[in-house]
């Protein structure tokens, strides 16, 4: 095997979060818009009113723009798996690769065939034909989110899997309890909900824009008012499903929980408070100072009030056996592969649970190989290697705060926009209208601080307490990766720029420039039912 | 084609039970998703037409001169 270069781990990584943070800056769009559109086109087919259908194609307009964006970031992040972290898709790529060909068989398929249905199909398809035809897309765009995140959730808790002592590799053997993992339940509702809220400030803070601007404002209001009551249910169901998120975490990966609490000793129930804000320290393992809410941590994390929650220093101490146990998993496994002795084999299965902790002290051992670790020095590197187990504590200690802190300011900002679109006094109110205006990028901030709350508190594993992050990456040259690195920020800035300059020149032009025949005319004496003598030029 | 109309409806119905067993069996958050994902959406639909009764007067005291 070829020695591992830290620096070209370091830029895959950092490749990766690059790759995934951009394209998932459009993800959360389609997710939700979609469902809007149908919410939308539903009105139009139930009432027949010609606004709703104007709604329907102008938002899907923008939705346009953010699909076929978001599908050109998406397709290169598959091949990277296999360009730059081939040795973690052969060791995992039974697993992972099964939910990502359904997702591109079933779900990108269907949503892409149906998303041209969709476009072009107004005058083709019958009113309830094109509104089956929305639905689909929605749930098309839904799904191949859904298969995904299954994956990811194998990452996490790699439930259906066993590990093959004659391949090397994670074997696939338990779809359906892969599918119906909790963790890939929970974090695909998150996920899906959470593009539901991007979208719904999305339409409320162009639709306020409008308002501010007095334009389109009956096609704004009730655009407005769809998006705050989408966004204020939204909202509470991706707190709610956050809770349970975390409550999957506490169960499964208590060093993340951890990391994401900054909770370095173990917690005296049930005064141990939930900080607030605080700069841990990595290095020192300490907090330099901590603001907190006290009573509030383990019911939060726990459920209850009595348990304590295990700090990092004690997991650590905890994963000293787990290390040594590990090493000789690993150093069995080698002689195994070697010799096919069964008193190898019959160690490594004694040891088969630690293996991932042998692996994560390879890059203690001299020559990165555990077997030629004198037993004088076992010690030392178990010592070493027991800090390795714990994630970059400062991000993910923060990046979950941001998303939290920015989720209760959805909270709030929807709660109080449906309130006064409930009671018509949203252009009184300029300066709900305005944050709701400055606040359309914040959602898809929180929801990248939500994945890198939950890629950096998986860290150092990719597929966690299995395999070790350093392990996954190719063995490519570091100009290599730099080259390509820089290719990829440059490439999908100028995605970011078009999407930009797109969204911004048609939200600019709004509805009745280009989508409808209005011109000058507002609605006011419309909303009128398709077909009647008002709506029929259309 | 009556009887035929509520047949395809008693199966579309029986399916959907069975959807519904079994996923609210093994996975109650998807099963969440799927309940909640449709009661959002007919809640925002019925903001909009609460609207539309708002503007004509039929409900509460708001005219379409303000909104």
């Amino acid at each position: 095997m070829d020695m591992i270069n830290p620096t070209v781990v370091d830029l895959s990584r950092f490749q990766f979060a690059l790759t995934a943070l951009y394209h998932f800056m459009f993800v959360p769009l389609t997710l939700g818009l979609t469902f809007m559109l149908a919410a939308m086109e539903t009105v139009y087919v139930v009432t027949g009113r010609k606004i709703y259908k104007d709604m329907a194609m102008f938002w899907g307009k923008l939705f346009g723009i953010n699909f076929a964006l978001g599908v050109a970031t998406g397709i290169t992040m598959e091949f990277e798996f296999g360009t730059n972290w081939s040795m973690y898709s052969r060791f995992f790529g039974d697993m992972f690769g099964t939910p990502l060909a359904i997702e591109g068989l079933m779900a990108f398929f269907m949503e892409s065939t149906f998303v041209g249905l969709m476009f072009f199909g107004w005058d083709r398809l019958s009113k309830q034909g094109h509104l089956a035809v929305t639905y689909l897309v929605a749930l098309g765009s839904n799904l191949s989110a859904l298969w995904i995140l299954i994956a990811n959730a194998g990452m996490n808790v790699p439930h259906g899997s066993h590990f093959d002592p004659e391949t090397m590799r994670l074997q696939f053997d338990g779809f359906v309890k892969l599918i119906f993992s909790p963790d890939a339940q929970a974090k695909f509702v998150h996920t899906s909900v959470a593009g539901y809220i991007s979208a719904a400030l999305l339409v409320m803070g162009v639709s306020a824009f409008y308002l501010l601007r007095g334009q389109h404002r009956q096609f704004a209001a009730r655009s407005f008012r769809m998006a705050a009551l989408f966004g204020i249910i939204s909202t509470v169901a991706v707190i709610t499903l956050g809770d349970v998120l975390g409550r999957e975490d506490y169960m499964e990966q208590p060093t993340k929980i951890a990391a994401i609490e900054g909770l370095w000793h173990t917690s005296k129930p049930p005064y141990e408070p939930w900080i607030l804000a605080a700069l841990p320290d990595d290095a020192k393992q300490e907090n330099h100072f901590e603001i907190g809410v006290p009573f509030v941590l383990t019911p939060l994390i726990a459920h209850d009030f009595n348990t304590p929650i295990i700090g990092m220093h004690e997991l650590e101490d905890a994963a000293g056996p787990r290390i040594e146990s590990g090493i000789t998993a690993v150093a069995a496994l080698h002689r195994y592969q070697e010799t096919h002795q069964q008193a190898d084999l019959d160690l490594f299965k004694a040891h088969e649970a630690d293996l991932g902790f042998g692996f994560l002290a390879t890059r203690h051992a001299p020559n990165q190989d555990v077997a030629a670790i004198p037993a004088e020095n076992l010690q030392s590197v178990i010592a070493q290697t027991k800090p390795d187990i714990l994630p970059n504590v400062f991000v993910t200690f923060w990046s979950f705060r941001l998303m939290v802190f920015l989720a209760l300011y959805f909270f709030a900002l929807f709660a109080i926009s449906a309130y006064l679109s409930l009671k018509n006094k949203l252009e009184r109110n300029t300066l709900i209208l305005k944050a709701c205006m400055w606040s359309i990028p914040l959602p898809i901030l929180a929801t990248e601080f939500g994945w890198i709350t939950a890629e950096a508190g998986r860290q150092p594993w990719t597929v966690f307490n299995i395999l070790p992050t350093f392990m996954s990456a190719s063995s490519h040259s570091t100009s290599y990766m730099v080259f390509s690195l820089a290719g990829f920020a440059l490439l999908y800035s100028i995605f970011i720029a078009a999407e930009l300059y797109l969204m911004f020149k048609f939200a600019r032009l709004g509805p009745d420039s280009h989508d409808t025949a209005h011109g000058t005319e507002d609605y006011t004496a419309q909303y009128a039912v398709a077909g009647t003598s008002h709506a029929s030029g259309h | 084609m009556y009887l035929l109309r509520m047949a395809g409806l008693a199966a579309v119905l029986v399916v959907s039970l069975l959807f519904a067993v079994f996923v609210g069996d093994q996975g109650p958050w998807y099963f969440a998703w799927v309940v909640g994902t449709i009661m959002i959406i007919l809640i925002s639909g019925a903001g909009a037409i609460l609207l539309d009764a708002q503007q004509e007067g039929k409900i509460g005291s708001s005219s379409e001169t303000e909104l």
